[in-house]
């Protein structure tokens, strides 16, 4: 023994061998070397041998699982008889985003740690060469297969105690071993698949109950085709358990049997990693909208204020009721409040019959919001990322309101007189029918109203299109509820009724007066569908209403004892209305989306919102606010004209240097769609302000500007808005050090 | 206030918010998501005008290694001869963002092509990536074979072998291949979904 290290020491001392191997292998983008943790080969125990990467800035390669596009790197062994080579001990990954896509890997260094194992009697005294074949795809905006024949030459001494660590790899090594993955030994992990997502719960094993924190987790599967690579992944807290919900693969490859990989925490500087491998109880489906190229890879914990998902039936409820009634006041219904209660104003019949109208009315108002209900329920169990306002979405849905409400606009101006246009046998029918007025009226007031949403709406309709069938439909129905109360208890309540004033010719005055607000709305519409489509179709809508008050014009002429050509007249312009407006309404939801450029939404300080972008300005340090908005959302036009949009709050802004991203869901967008969902929202107007190392905060749907200053956490003081939270530019990015 | 007049707008108005057609994901079983993409030529190619064919999508991208591969190797561009030739429409797409370094112009796209013997009907420039986003392709090569009732039936990797060398491409077990050779001879197509391998879609 001391005669094999006499040897050895002779040997080194003349420079025959060398213990450690050729200098590192340089390729294109990578520098690649063997390294070994001790000087020498100790045989009978398993030796630490590492492949260590070191990448060029902005270049990475990839974990055993690459994620969504990418190969993990491999390590094929050429070893003397008696060496055994184990597998790749894989350090915690990062998720690295790609565009939309997110990639599992390494930037910077890594050490991918492989034992050697010797049997017992592996000759001592000689040096052996270890050689391997490492290839592995480094990529940054493109990818470049690249690969060395490496090589290793160590001593083998058996007595350890002459064997020394290597101190420049005792660091580097001792930091990828913290990073491996442990067995979950202290924590009972269950997953249950839940439709299009895997719910993964931790609960503290028997005895372990100051189990560690595993805050700001994130999961990697080790095959991919299971888990979305880039879907949002939630983590909730409850007690000593931990929930975790992950997105369910859009496009699932294999059996999907076992929910296995690493559960991953901490940051460059002490990465943890627990390896999961549990059975999957229940039932999954594959995720039906395309996450990957929507959430962000964030470690998204849905924000613990009062309006979140975690909302109890009884709050959402109680949301509905008060979101439904503060409906009426939103801009677009309140024309359409103001028309009923003129209509309140003119029936001077006696009780019951108002109340009888008072219940048409509200049925008419449920009965709608229970249509919308089914049809919301049975998009989206057919996979459709919808949320409230979704029917504006649609180029067409636009058009026909804009048509509806320009009709209506101009019967309040008298341009027609209704009783006239209807044919004589129906208007029979609907006098023999007056509930059935109401309760179109009351249909007419929630196809008005889907372009608002009011306060409290957002979580209680984000509670119901997350939960089960019945949560939906419970909580549409105390949102009819609310909308309809005031006009019912009008009608139930005579002595409320005799505070409105008396009948009078200021009641026609009013009439045209409130055709004024449609008109506006009108030109709202317009603005709408030229933000869809393009300027074309706002001149071919404008052109199709100019016809369609031509053509009613014409025929009232007719009516009021005009020549029969007139009617003539009146049916060529409304024919010709059609032709002109039929390119605009035959344009599907889906050639808006392929054929017409993006809209330039995001102008001055606002960027694009991509979940990708989120993440990358979030790991950089900034505090990021994005604007879920949409061209036919009123709330969302207010807000920006009254809070957004203002001097102190863009100062506010560009002091603390916030990112301001903006996510336009004019026209309909699965990614904007699967972001809102993960939030718990399924409509717009939302505001969330994502900060590092902080739970994202949502914002009330109607913003003020106290309500930013507060979120920025800064005093509304201009003295102490000098010291800007952070300094770091947007694109520094943190150079991992996994493992190196 | 008298409204029974609008019935029929509400109705048709409520129509319309129902014939908005939900976004599914784009893998085996589902209906093929379809756009509209100009060609390398300056043609419009709407993927429904192919309706009763089958159709072969394939993500493209000539600055990746993967996609070199397979077209120096004559793989993919042999496939594309082998099921023209059967009447299925091969379309190529290169959905590289404009703003990217990858994006090529129709030019460069064609000079590139016809270098490589691309015999694909034809080659569609989706510059913003939307498409790439519809069908949630992930790399280059990402395929897609669509039946001629326009549902996937095979979504995913060109080949069985990520890593084949040049001279080992032709040996791989190609996908794509075997997807067209089941669905057009009335057999199930299996495997029906694959993980894709490649370069990442430059976004």
């Amino acid at each position: 023994m001391i005669f094999n290290a006499l040897v050895l020491t002779l040997l080194m001392a003349v420079g025959g061998v060398r213990v450690s191997d050729a200098a590192p292998v340089r390729t294109a983008h990578v520098e690649a070397e063997l390294v070994a943790e001790q000087s020498a080969l100790i045989p009978g125990r398993p030796n630490t041998v590492a492949l260590r990467l070191v990448m060029e800035r902005g270049w990475h390669t990839y974990w055993q699982n690459a994620g969504d596009s990418g190969l993990p790197t491999t390590l094929t062994w050429k070893l003397p008889e008696g060496l055994k080579a184990g597998p790749i001990q894989w350090p915690a990954p990062r998720a690295l985003p790609v565009g939309p896509l997110v990639n599992y890997g390494y930037e910077g260094a890594v050490l991918l740690l492989s034992d050697i194992a010797t049997v017992p009697d592996f000759l001592s005294g000689k040096t052996v060469t270890l050689s391997a074949r490492a290839d592995w795809l480094v990529c940054k905006e493109i990818c470049i297969p690249e690969g060395a024949d490496l090589s290793l030459t160590l001593p083998v001494i058996a007595d350890a105690a002459q064997v020394t660590r290597d101190p420049r790899w005792i660091d580097a090594i001792a930091k990828a071993r913290t990073s491996l993955p442990r067995p979950a030994n202290e924590w009972n992990v269950t997953a249950t698949g839940r439709g299009s997502t895997v719910e993964l719960h931790l609960a503290p094993a028997a005895g372990q109950d100051s189990a560690a924190s595993i805050a700001g987790s994130h999961f990697f599967p080790y095959v991919e085709g299971q888990i979305e690579a880039s879907g949002v992944q939630s983590l909730t807290h409850q007690g000593t358990d931990w929930s975790m919900s992950l997105p369910v693969a859009s496009q699932r490859v294999g059996e999907f049997r076992r929910v296995a990989g690493v559960l991953v925490w901490g940051d460059a500087s002490a990465r943890r990693a627990l390896a999961i491998d549990v059975p999957l109880a229940g039932t999954v489906v594959a995720g039906s909208t395309a996450p990957a190229l929507t959430a962000p890879p964030l470690k998204l914990t849905p924000p613990a204020s009062g309006a979140d998902t975690t909302l109890s039936l009884g709050t959402a409820i109680f949301f509905a009721l008060v979101g439904g009634l503060l409906l009426n006041l939103m801009p677009c219904v309140f024309p359409v409040l103001s028309l009923k209660v003129l209509g309140f104003a003119t029936h001077r019949e006696n009780d019951a019959a108002m109340r009888h109208h008072g219940l048409a009315f509200g049925a008419g108002v449920l009965v709608s919001f229970w249509l919308l209900a089914g049809v919301l329920i049975g998009l989206r169990a057919a996979g459709a990322q919808l949320g409230w306002g979704f029917q504006l979405q649609s180029p067409a849905m636009i058009a026909a309101l804009a048509v509806l409400f320009f009709v209506l606009a101009l019967n309040l101006s008298g341009v027609f007189e209704v009783r006239q246009f209807v044919p004589s046998s129906l208007a029979t029918w609907n006098a023999k029918n007056p509930l059935l007025n109401d309760a179109l009226s009351g249909a007419l007031a929630v196809v008005v109203a889907s372009p608002c949403s009011a306060p409290f709406m957002g979580a209680a309709l984000g509670y119901a299109l997350a939960g089960p069938m019945l949560s939906t439909w419970i909580v549409f129905t105390v949102l009819a509820i609310g909308m309809a109360l005031p006009y019912v208890l009008l009608a139930y309540f005579p002595a409320w009724r005799k505070r409105l004033p008396k009948p009078g010719a200021w009641m026609l005055r009013l009439k045209q007066l409130l055709a004024f607000p449609l008109y506006a709305t009108v030109l709202w519409l317009a603005w709408v569908l030229g933000a869809q489509l393009d300027n074309d179709a706002v001149l071919r809508l404008g052109a199709s209403l100019l016809l369609i008050a031509l053509g009613l014009w014409a025929w009232q002429t007719m009516r009021t004892g005009g020549a029969r050509g007139w009617g003539i007249a009146a049916a060529a312009s409304i024919a010709g209305a059609l032709a002109v407006g039929w390119p605009v309404v035959g344009t599907s939801a889906m050639d808006a989306e392929s054929n017409v450029a993006k809209r330039p939404a995001a102008d001055g300080p606002w960027q694009e919102y991509s979940a990708a972008r989120v993440a990358q300005l979030v790991e950089a340090g900034r505090p990021v606010f994005v604007e879920f908005t949409a061209a036919w959302c009123v709330t969302c036009q207010v807000n920006k004209r009254l809070v957004l949009d203002t001097d102190a709050v863009r100062d506010v802004f560009a002091r603390r240097k916030v990112a301001l991203l903006q996510a336009d869901w004019t026209r309909r967008d699965p990614a904007i769609g699967a972001a809102l969902a993960a939030l718990g929202r399924n409509g717009v107007p939302v505001y969330v302000f994502f900060r590092p190392g902080k739970e994202p905060l949502l914002l009330p749907e109607v913003l003020t500007k106290q309500d930013i200053f507060d979120a920025i956490d800064t005093p509304q003081s201009a003295a102490t808005l000098d010291a800007p939270l952070n300094e770091q530019a947007p694109t520094s990015r943190l150079i991992p050090s996994t493992g190196g | 206030m008298n409204m029974k007049q609008h019935m029929l707008v509400i109705a048709s108005a409520l129509a319309f918010a129902t014939a908005a057609g939900p976004a599914l994901a784009a893998a085996a079983g589902q209906p093929a998501p379809d756009f509209t993409l100009t060609d390398t030529h300056g043609k419009a190619v709407r993927l429904s005008d192919y309706r009763g064919k089958y159709v072969v999508l394939e993500w493209t991208n000539p600055e990746c290694p993967f996609v070199q591969r397979h077209y120096n190797t004559r793989n993919m561009p042999g496939l594309q001869k082998e099921w023209g030739t059967r009447d299925v429409a091969w379309l190529s797409i290169d959905s590289s963002n404009r703003d990217s370094r990858d994006y090529k112009s129709a030019a460069q796209l064609n000079a590139w092509m016809s270098a490589h013997e691309g015999s694909q009907k034809a080659v569609l420039i989706d510059g913003d990536s939307a498409t790439a986003r519809l069908y949630a392709a992930k790399t280059t090569p990402h395929m897609f074979v669509i039946n001629p009732e326009g549902r996937i039936v095979y979504a995913g990797a060109i080949d069985d072998r990520p890593r084949a060398s040049s001279d080992e491409t032709l040996k791989a077990k190609n996908y794509v291949r075997t997807a067209l050779t089941a669905a057009t001879g009335g057999a199930t197509v299996d495997p029906a979904n694959t993980t894709p391998y490649g370069c990442s879609i430059a976004y």
